[in-house]
């Protein structure tokens, strides 16, 4: 497999800064700074240079100059207002951008979230606890495995009830109070379990990708740059190491 | 000290080296375990597949490199389905930090495929606004994205012929890392311009969007690599997400394991100092 210059290129640096990087689980040292100061610079580099082309060129500069869209100077005029809080004296002005974003900000999201998180969900939560039947009379679906079945249904309504009734602070959880204020925390650790549990599976996929890529990379069409940078790594580490030991830090 | 004592103090480094051994081992040597398809990743997958050809499909690529792992094995099984349904891709980002992985996603699954620029698929880039860009879309698809992301007018491309705005759009899939991802499309798609909508994010995020699933507020959802992972079965494709599964269940199995020792050691301890406690008084 012939590989051009800089997908090898790309393979080393990628393979030297995952190396970098996870030469932190050892100890902090110079290579995981040099790894983290590079990433932290080249996504922010990569942010400002691709907001300037599609904004700034792209949406302002070329539509004034080559379409005439002089109207277009209004939205520049405010959002140039923001740059006023570097001036002391004539930062008051940045408030009418805030004023303009926030009002703006505000009205889009509010009714379509009422909308969407909690109309819609109050909708859900309080569904029908029986269905009617095809041939009449009504039905009831036991299946746990399916997440729209009836008794699904019930788990979900008593689970919000009792969640809300914990977090209701203005009466005493005592007698059937404690019982559903019991159930409530028993809601919200399982939740919280399941969030723990996609969250540990979350991470271990991001190893995983890291060592799918670094197994990719010690291939010889590469010019095994997995094998030489984790040696490299390795002798960087033991020497850091031993120089740290020679010179410990002065108290 | 006694062997819970010792146990609990054991270096953090070599739990992450057993860690690391159990992901690269499965990893070298792969078993094949079996991967059972879920509801939800088959919603995402039976919609796509019921839709005529020539549908207009929006994808948009909400995520950056650091999701990277999860959601481009993701990207590229939906991607792969699409082009394989003959669909009109349509694919963007909310993400300005995302746009060069989403456009090397596309352009390598539109080659593999065959599928021409223009014609069988775009690529619209990253417009600013976040959220509202969706709002803007749903108004004129074309004041959001005058140009596609090699610059070229979106206007008059044979790819988008008929699409004003969303509600041209037959189905859309939020591959989301974050906000703006997945609830922003219903919020200010779905809900307001009557799409059918379907979703991926990484596992992190899961659990919060399964409300919306249950819901009907969205038809699908493909959660992590393992969804990932179920949508390349699903195709049968296999790639990097099914490659990964092997090495994801060692790494939960070492946990579960280090998590029940750890408790182990822990109350075996406490029972110890009790009993020192109580012989002491």
């Amino acid at each position: 497999m012939d590989l051009s210059f800089d997908v090898i290129l790309g393979a080393w640096i990628a393979t030297g800064l995952t190396l970098f990087i996870l030469s932190f689980l050892y100890e902090d040292n110079p290579l995981f700074k040099l790894a983290e100061h590079l990433y932290v610079g080249v996504s922010l580099g990569y942010t400002i240079v691709k907001t300037y082309d599609t904004v700034v060129m792209t949406l302002i500069v070329h539509p004034i100059l080559d379409k005439g869209e002089w109207s277009l100077l209004i939205p520049v005029a405010i959002g140039m207002l923001m740059l006023t809080r570097y001036v002391p004296k004539a930062a008051w002005l940045s408030r009418y951008a805030f004023a303009f974003i926030v009002g703006i900000g505000a009205g889009l999201a509010i009714p379509r979230t009422i909308s969407s998180f909690i109309l819609k969900q109050i909708e859900d939560t309080v569904r029908p606890l029986l269905a009617a039947a095809p041939g009449g009379g009504i039905t009831f679906d036991y299946s746990l495995l399916n997440p729209a079945s009836h008794l699904n249904g019930i788990i979900i309504l008593i689970g919000v009830v009792s969640v809300l009734f914990y977090f209701f602070f203005s009466v005493e959880h005592s007698g059937p109070g404690k019982a559903v204020a019991r159930a409530g925390i028993l809601f919200l650790m399982i939740s919280f379990g399941a969030a723990f549990g996609y969250t540990v599976m979350a991470r271990m996929s991001l190893l995983i990708g890291r060592l799918t890529d670094l197994i990719e990379f010690s291939d010889a069409s590469y010019g095994r740059p997995t094998l030489w940078l984790f040696l490299l790594t390795v002798a960087t580490l033991i020497v850091l190491s031993r120089r740290g030991n020679a010179h410990p830090p002065k108290q | 000290m006694s062997l819970a004592e010792r146990m609990l103090r054991i270096d953090r480094r070599i739990i992450f080296l057993v860690i690391g051994l159990c992901t690269l081992l499965p990893l070298l040597f792969p078993v094949g375990l079996p991967i059972k398809i879920s509801s939800e990743v088959r919603g995402v997958y039976d919609y796509i597949e019921n839709l005529p050809e020539g549908s207009v499909f929006l994808l948009s690529l909400d995520f950056d490199p650091a999701s990277k792992p999860e959601l481009y094995p993701q990207a590229i099984a939906i991607l792969r389905h699409a082009f394989k349904k003959n669909l009109r891709v349509v694919a963007m980002t909310l993400w300005v930090s995302g746009t060069g992985l989403a456009d090397q996603i596309l352009s390598q699954t539109a080659k593999e495929a065959g599928k021409e620029n223009g014609k069988d698929y775009v690529f619209l880039g990253w417009s600013p606004g976040g959220s509202a860009v969706i709002l803007n879309m749903g108004q004129d698809l074309y004041n959001a994205f005058p140009a596609d992301y090699g610059g070229k007018a979106t206007k008059g491309l044979p790819v988008l012929a008929g699409v004003q705005n969303l509600r041209d759009v037959t189905y859309a899939v939020s591959l989301g890392a974050g906000n703006p991802g997945v609830e922003a499309w219903y919020v200010f798609g779905k809900d307001k311009y009557k799409f059918e909508l379907g979703g991926g994010c990484t596992g992190v995020i899961a659990p919060g969007l399964y409300p919306l699933l249950r819901s009907g507020q969205i038809n699908g959802l493909i959660g992590g690599l393992r969804g990932a992972a179920e949508y390349e079965t699903l195709i049968g494709q296999k790639g990097k997400a099914v490659a990964g599964m092997d090495a994801q269940s060692a790494t939960h199995l070492a946990i579960i394991v280090l998590v029940a020792i750890c408790n182990l050691f822990y109350f075996s301890l406490r029972r110890q100092q009790r009993r020192h406690d109580g012989l002491g008084s």
